[in-house]
């Protein structure tokens, strides 16, 4: 496994000029990117067409390729249908715990498997790996007893809970502290005397920014999309985003403007995050992709 | 397994050509005297570990058990010990066959394109752009829309009477296509959600390793008069390799773990992956087992055959790296 | 080290905790003071709230309170309850039961709910139902673990203005006359087919299932023997079903649609098809897939085969989880709700048809006229379709083999397969699920 992720020769990050043969931008560059970048945002665009035109609508031929103000009665009518306006708070509550938990418990662990020296570390390193392979589904069940017994069930900690950390969180930080923490640095820290715990927040937090930005960013998105458990833990009643919308739509008939609608909204404080945050996240992913 | 004791520069270092380097460069690795031996790296990984412990780890192991049992949903934990019979019944399912093709042809037909296409925008991305951060975030978009979003979209997009790719396609001259009722079909029109939604992700992690390469390579093929496409084919690509076989790693995992798009592509919330199974994947032939058919000890045999799969691939990918890895270390 | 830096830590984690705190607070509905709080965990198909029974039951008893929480589709809905069940808590103090799932709750979760047939008044409730309604819910030792809420009769609607186009007649009892049997009904589509006045492209049904699924339950069995054991290929209900099904398909009767997906809801719109079976509540479905244009377009005929036997498709039940706080209230409130005054009022507000024949045969639901529908009378179809439906016994797996025949049938729909193979297919997949 560390054969396929550990280059055959060792690098060195000095001496070199980075990216300094980046050429200029061509048109057929400019061309290209604007298109994928199209197709990027076309699905959403997409949602917010079909969250303006009954199903009658969007099947007409040609279809429609237009938004139009249908669209916020569609949205008050998703709003009517699930607590959206509940659901995008919990999600904020649940994303935002479980991004903090797993930024900080990821980098703790990290840490020490990067740099502290004790017994059966591999050992356990390896098990975090390896538990990066099982398919998750099936992990409910149990879950949902153990959930049930501390009499859980419906409410946002049994969401927040067992995702609070994660194994690939472990490894990325693990990965990237190891070559971009000098021991040096430690070593002068330790000469000053600072204890374990001064080291950390005052050398390692520092060095490991980028990577916790980027662990961040991940696990929030993640965090934000999670239906799968968060369906069978939660109810309609106390929902987060995607339980909402899966509940969009009610009754025998399926309203897919209205699914749509709901989809959209729900997308929408993501896209606002990317909007607002885009220079320092991708940023973050710059920095944390080049080492970790 | 020797995680701990290897030096990290995964993902992104250059691998090939580095100049040659005649004595390799000091490792940082297993040297600071009082870090070593530090007992507190139990309590920094003690918080990780007992979350993982009761929530993921218990679970798993839990999954083990029920695997060797026939159990009901209902009944989770009241079934009668079978053994191994679950595993020997699933090799003989045609139905654990038949997805596990799907899942082989989907997986590749996800994962190559993307990654080609990943390289290409990065790239592209590489070049000094006005609104580079704009165009950056732009490609992030996919990653942001949720797996039931996407599949939403694109599930009207492949309609088969009223689909808009369809209604292209009629405007070119070409036939119609029934994209969900068809094998290959199928599996495409799901590729092609799966590409859209990781392309822009895996494209920023190359750029990433791109912008680590030193300049002198380029320098150096330059003189030699490469132009940019064979230095684009010596320089770049060589020196992505072990980023390259990351990410080939990290979207087998993902490819074998497929689920939500062959669920909600139907459009009717039916497990069976299509009315002739065409597009069923081993996680939701998983689902299917489990929560349609109620059978919960046959779904674990599943998940656990997913495991031991994924465990094979990445291994066989590792002896390769590490084969390559001799060889490379041999030459020089 | 800077001390701004670790305060900043600090912070970070504080919020951390904050927010798990708040996460912690939230929803436990508890009793307030002297109010009692009842909750229903309910699929999107039940329409309490919009028809004000919730506010009218508080007003009449003022310690009560009602809280519902309704995911859309019964799929998820179910599996959260089993979760529920297994576990053996987390449940409403009323759940929703759908036809899909009763007979599994009725085979392994009998003891979880209350036994109607065990209460003071099971007698005069039992009275007021269909006894194939109150039958569906019953144990085999007797016990009663949900009480009926809708019912889905079947009739045939179809498509005047298709109808004409293609020189068939449009008067429903004429059209009903079309069609005794179902093979009429087939014979009917070919004419359709034939015609060379049809509406181009336009198909005689929307799909294979829309033959399969009222047939199959018209038979002396569905897919259970007496003892809720399934049986597939000893089943007259499957044969004759499958026969005629395959038929339909093979011979390009269908617009090759899968039901309730997108193509299906668009087809609606399109007229792409002449005839669809109609349980009740495809009148809602149609009408919202439509819109107010499509007043007039549709109207309503007898079920082909009706003579022998009616059929009713969906339908729910009101179970109450005997581990909950409130058993008594919940009992009380789950019996008000499916009364047949209530169950009267959710047809005319709502359009769910009773799965109470006294509600049924009230003059409210059995004279019922529908504008939309060419001045159809509902009432009077589908109260004679839930009279005609016989008793025969369901499953646990009653869904999962009607799904796996209805995916076999698309495919020979397709053309992707022909009846032979589809059936086997249907068969292994059967063998899946029942084991």
């Amino acid at each position: 496994m560390t054969a396929v992720l550990t280059p055959p020769t060792p690098a060195r990050t000095s001496g070199r000029r980075p990216g300094t043969k980046a050429g200029r931008a061509g048109p057929v560059a400019y061309t290209l990117l604007v298109l994928a970048g199209l197709l990027s945002v076309f699905p959403l665009y997409w949602s917010l067409v079909a969250g303006s035109h009954t199903n009658a609508e969007i099947a007409a031929t040609p279809p429609p390729f237009l938004p139009n103000a249908t669209f916020f009665e569609n949205v008050s009518a998703a709003m009517d249908q699930a607590p959206l306006g509940l659901a995008i708070v919990n999600s904020v509550v649940v994303a935002g715990s479980i991004t903090v938990g797993t930024v900080l418990f990821c980098t703790l662990a990290g840490f020490a498997f990067a740099k502290l020296r004790f017994r059966g570390s591999g050992g356990l390193l390896a098990l975090v790996v390896g538990t990066m392979m099982v398919p998750t589904q099936l992990a409910v069940i149990p879950l949902f007893m153990m959930i049930a017994e501390l009499k859980w069930v419906d409410s946002l900690q049994a969401v927040v809970l067992p995702t609070l950390v994660s194994a690939f969180g472990v490894f990325f930080m693990r990965q990237y502290l190891v070559t971009a923490l000098p021991d040096e640095l430690l070593e002068a820290g330790r000469v000053d005397g600072a204890s374990t715990h001064r080291i950390f927040f005052s050398i390692v937090v520092p060095v490991a920014r980028p990577a916790m930005a980027v662990l961040a960013m991940l696990t929030f998105l993640t965090a934000w999309n999670e239906f799968f458990w968060p369906i069978i833990a939660l109810t309609a009643a106390n929902p987060t985003v995607q339980v909402a919308i899966a509940n969009l739509g009610s009754g025998y008939v399926p309203q897919r403007a209205v699914i749509m609608a709901g989809t959209l909204l729900g997308t929408l404080p993501v896209l606002l995050v990317f909007a607002l945050l885009g220079k320092q996240i991708v940023g973050g992913i710059m920095a944390g992709a080049v080492k970790g | 397994m020797t995680l701990a004791d290897d030096s990290p520069r995964t993902v992104t270092a250059p691998a090939v050509p580095v100049p040659p380097d005649p004595t390799p460069p000091p490792v940082p690795r297993r040297r600071g005297p009082s870090l070593s031996r530090n007992r507190w790296g139990y309590a920094y990984v003690a918080p990780f570990f007992v979350v993982f412990g009761a929530f993921s780890l218990f679970p798993f192991l839990f999954t083990a058990w029920v695997s060797l049992h026939d159990a009901r949903l209902s009944d989770i934990g009241g079934g009668t010990f079978v053994g191994l019979d679950n595993y020997a019944a699933l090799l003989t399912n045609d139905f654990f066959w038949n997805a596990l093709r799907n899942t082989i042809t989907i997986g590749v037909l996800s994962t190559v394109p993307q990654l080609c296409l990943a390289l290409g925008l990065a790239h592209l991305l590489h070049y000094k752009l006005r609104g580079r951060t704009f165009f950056r975030t732009l490609m992030l978009v996919p990653y942001a829309t949720s797996i039931a979003a996407a599949t939403l979209v694109f599930a009207t997009l492949f309609g088969r009477d009223y689909g808009i790719i369809n209604t292209a396609l009629e405007a070119v001259g070409l036939d119609r296509i029934d994209w969900e009722s068809g094998t290959l079909s199928s599996q495409v029109a799901i590729a092609v959600i799966v590409t859209w939604r990781w392309t822009g992700y895996n494209a920023l992690i190359y750029l990433a390793a791109m912008q680590s390469i030193p300049g002198e390579l380029y320098e150096a093929a330059e003189m030699d008069g490469a132009s940019k496409w064979r230095q684009f084919l010596h320089v770049t690509i060589p020196s992505l390799r072990p980023t390259i076989l990351f990410t080939v790693v990290v979207s087998t995992i993902g490819a074998v773990q497929l689920f939500g798009e062959p669920l909600l592509f139907g459009g009717n919330g039916a497990t069976t992956g299509g009315a002739r199974n065409q597009y069923q994947t081993l996680g939701l032939l998983m689902y299917q087992q489990g929560w349609t058919n109620f059978n919960i000890g046959q779904a674990a045999t599943t998940a656990w055959a997913m495991f031991l799969i994924i465990l094979a691939v990445v291994g066989s990918a590792a002896l390769v790296g590490r084969y390559r890895a001799r060889r490379e270390g041999a030459r020089r | 080290m800077t001390v701004r830096r670790r305060a900043r830590a600090a912070a970070g984690a504080t919020l951390a905790l904050a927010l798990l705190t708040t996460g912690c607070g939230g929803s436990d509905g508890g009793d307030d003071g002297d109010q009692i709080t009842l909750t229903l965990g309910l699929y999107g198909t039940f329409g309490y709230e919009e028809a004000g029974l919730y506010e009218e039951y508080m007003d009449l008893h003022p310690e009560i309170r009602i809280e519902q929480s309704v995911v859309a589709q019964s799929g998820p809905y179910y599996q959260a309850l089993q979760t529920r069940l297994a576990a053996g808590s987390g449940m409403a103090d009323i759940q929703g039961i759908e036809i899909g799932f009763v007979s599994d709750v009725a085979a392994n979760h009998a003891d979880a709910f209350v036994d109607f047939a065990a209460e003071d008044n099971a007698e005069e409730l039992e009275s007021s139902y269909y006894d194939w309604k109150w039958d569906q819910a019953s144990t085999d030792d007797g016990r009663v673990i949900g009480l009926g809420t809708d019912a889905g009769p079947q009739a045939m609607c179809y498509r005047q203005d298709l109808f004409a186009q293609a020189g068939l007649p449009t008067d429903p009892a004429a059209v009903s006359a079309l069609w005794p049997t179902w093979d009429d009904y087939l014979a009917t589509g070919q004419q359709y087919l034939a015609s060379p006045t049809r509406q181009e492209g336009s198909a005689f049904v929307d799909s294979p299932n829309s033959v399969f699924a009222p047939a199959v339950r018209q038979g002396d069995t569905t897919y259970a023997d007496e003892d809720g054991n399934p049986v597939v290929e000893d089943s007259d209900g499957v044969q004759s079903a499958w026969g005629l099904a395959s038929q339909a398909a093979g011979d390009g009767l269908t617009a090759r649609l899968a039901q309730f997906s997108d193509e299906w809801n668009a087809a609606f719109a399109n007229g792409a098809f002449a005839t669809i079976a109609c349980p009740s509540w495809m009148l809602s479905y149609i009408t919202s897939q439509l819109g107010d244009e499509g007043a007039g377009l549709w109207n309503i005929a007898t079920l082909p085969g009706q003579s022998e036997s009616g059929s009713t498709w969906g339908g729910s039940w009101l179970g109450v989880p005997s581990s909950g706080e409130h058993v008594e209230e919940a009992t009380a409130l789950a019996e008000w709700l499916t009364a047949p005054e209530q169950q009267v009022r959710m047809f005319t507000e709502q359009g769910f048809f009773p799965s109470s024949s006294v509600a049924a045969e009230s003059p409210e639901v059995a004279d019922a006229v529908s504008e939309y529908f060419s001045d159809a009378p509902i009432g009077q179809v589908f109260g004679e379709a839930a009279a005609a439906v016989r008793r025969t016994p369901i499953s646990p797996y009653d869904t999962q083999i009607q799904d796996a025949f209805s995916a076999a049938l698309t495919t020979v729909a397709d053309g992707s397969r022909d009846p032979d193979q589809a059936y086997a297919d249907a068969l292994a997949a059967i063998e899946q699920i029942t084991g």
